[in-house]
């Protein structure tokens, strides 16, 4: 159960660098316009331009690029669902074929190419919004949220969720290895009923936690209003300087994006 | 021509380097993630499309939880602590049968978190753990978002929250009431997930029925159709467990309507 701890990307958020420093709206402004470039590219070009530069600046951060590579495993793995998909579906032309179990699989060329340039939009795509959680605290991920107008309910919402989700997950480990140690996993059906057991003290104790949290709120002053406090500073100078910059850049990503290679 | 030639002798060799690269991570024991469709895979009419379905679900969400946190204080606190529980159920290592266990993957969670939260706020709930996972965990995507809502969200709670309502509606016992929300939740969300990946071949002349029911096969062949139904099980033994230990939260939940004997 420890395994989510190690995999969330935010425990390099605190450090001091140039890009943790970086407004969020800027930030997210960047990461929302180069999400739009990757998407509507028609070529590999700007995605993989995007991964070049996601791993350069975690280089000048000093994060090891083995970090975004280990978050890109399952992203992999999809694009390569999508290879064999569009490769048997997609073309005419035939590139490999072979018989599995009387079932004939034919690679066509033409899927296999566009296979191959979902996968560096994927790469591209998910480096962006690694290199984006890495540098982004989730308080500030709120207070850009807020500035991009989403309801305050749901961003109280995902402060209260993420607020306990590692609360939750530490209780769920300490059972989980409780009943491990006792052989509740030993066999398929220990493990699904210890599971179910699990699941069951989870509910009860998030129930009861609620509560706690409810009274706690209500003491201090709570009456069903907005809880979050979200402190954004004006735009200054050089925010001004980088919308601008992303103004001009933009058409030039979508131009890029538009060459065709094949 | 012989760049041509050149060029498929590199493609059939990525392709072989991608192949075993899957391979060594699928038995190195790794999670396996598979419902959620990653970033840069739905081309931008598809994204919009998606955005534009999941929208109206996510508002009527928002408004209920609205409207409730204001009659009730204590409702805001209750819905967060069983969102990032159910979060944090959707983190369970369910071992893969299919592998004999050599990997792992992990239940959805949008059935129990229809039982308990209702569909449309277990649409917000699922929204808002989606938006968690793409951006800390690259599990998912920005772009991707709505497809994710709707097969996830939507689907997933809506079809949960019916199959239990039916099973409750046909006497069932409460055990099989969560199993078939569970079992019937996972089920629609494979199907979501096919259907969108499905559509994506109609452009370039594939078959989208063919295409759909390939990748809903490989989805219930490899891990995810045993999964079905051990989550199925779980979410039954937590209804059981939770019934058992605290049948309050059952009642204040409105579950369940009496105390009656499992």
């Amino acid at each position: 159960m420890g395994f989510l701890h190690h995999t969330f990307t935010d425990r390099y958020t605190q450090r001091n660098n140039w890009l943790t420093r970086i407004d969020v709206r800027v930030k997210l402004i960047y990461l929302l316009s180069m999400l739009i470039a990757n998407l509507w590219a028609k070529n590999a070009y700007v995605s993989l331009s995007f991964l070049f530069i996601s791993f350069v600046f975690l280089l000048t951060i000093n994060i090891f690029p083995l970090v975004m590579i280990k978050n890109m495993v399952l992203p992999l793995l999809f694009a390569f669902m999508m290879l064999v998909v569009k490769g048997l579906h997609e073309g005419e032309n035939e590139w490999i074929s072979f018989s599995v179990a009387g079932y004939i699989v034919a690679l066509k060329k033409e899927g296999i190419l566009g296979g191959l340039q979902i996968g560096g939009k994927i790469l591209g795509g998910v480096s962006l919004v690694i290199l984006f959680s890495l540098t982004t605290t989730m308080s500030q991920l709120n207070a850009g949220l807020k500035w991009l107008r989403m309801p305050n309910t749901v961003l109280e919402l995902m402060s209260f969720m993420y607020r306990y989700i590692f609360q939750l997950l530490n209780e769920v480990s300490a059972i989980w290895y409780a009943q491990r140690a006792r052989l509740g996993h030993a066999s398929w059906r220990k493990a699904i009923k210890s599971f179910g057991v699990l699941g069951g003290m989870l509910i009860i104790r998030a129930v009861e936690r609620a509560e706690r949290t409810s009274e706690a709120m209500y003491a201090r002053g709570y009456k069903g209003g907005c809880i979050l406090t979200c402190h954004l500073k004006p735009l200054e100078r050089n925010e001004y300087i980088c919308f601008s910059g992303m103004a001009l850049f933009f058409p030039f990503l979508l131009y890029a994006g538009n060459i065709k290679i094949w | 021509m012989g760049f041509f030639v050149f060029k498929e002798r590199i493609l059939k060799r990525v392709l072989v380097f991608i192949a075993v690269f899957l391979l060594v991570f699928i038995f190195s024991g790794k999670a396996a993630y598979a419902m959620h469709i990653t970033e840069g895979i739905l081309p931008s009419e598809w994204a919009i499309t998606w955005f534009a379905v999941s929208v109206p679900f996510l508002a009527i969400g928002i408004y209920k939880v609205k409207r409730k946190k204001r009659e009730v204080h204590s409702y805001l606190p209750l819905v967060g602590m069983l969102g990032a529980a159910v979060f944090v159920f959707s983190c369970f290592p369910i071992p893969v049968v299919a592998l004999n266990g050599m990997a792992t993957s992990h239940p959805c969670g949008t059935g129990m978190s229809a039982i308990l939260l209702g569909p449309f706020v277990s649409v917000l709930i699922a929204g808002i753990a989606l938006l968690i996972q793409a951006l800390f965990l690259a599990h998912g995507g920005l772009t991707t978002l709505g497809g994710n809502i709707f097969s996830m969200g939507i689907l997933g709670s809506f079809s949960g929250f019916f199959a239990f309502r039916i099973a409750q509606r046909c006497r069932m016992s409460l055990f099989w009431c969560g199993f078939f929300a569970g079992v019937i939740s996972d089920l629609f969300t494979y199907l979501g997930t096919s259907i969108e990946l499905g559509l994506l071949v109609i452009k370039n002349g594939g078959s989208f029925f063919k295409a759909t029911a390939e990748i809903f096969g490989v989805f219930m062949m490899t891990s995810q159709g045993v999964l079905c139904i051990v989550e199925g099980v779980i979410v039954g033994f937590i209804m059981v467990f939770v019934y058992k230990r605290r049948p309050d939260i059952l009642l204040l939940l409105g579950i369940k309507k009496n105390a009656k004997p499992v």
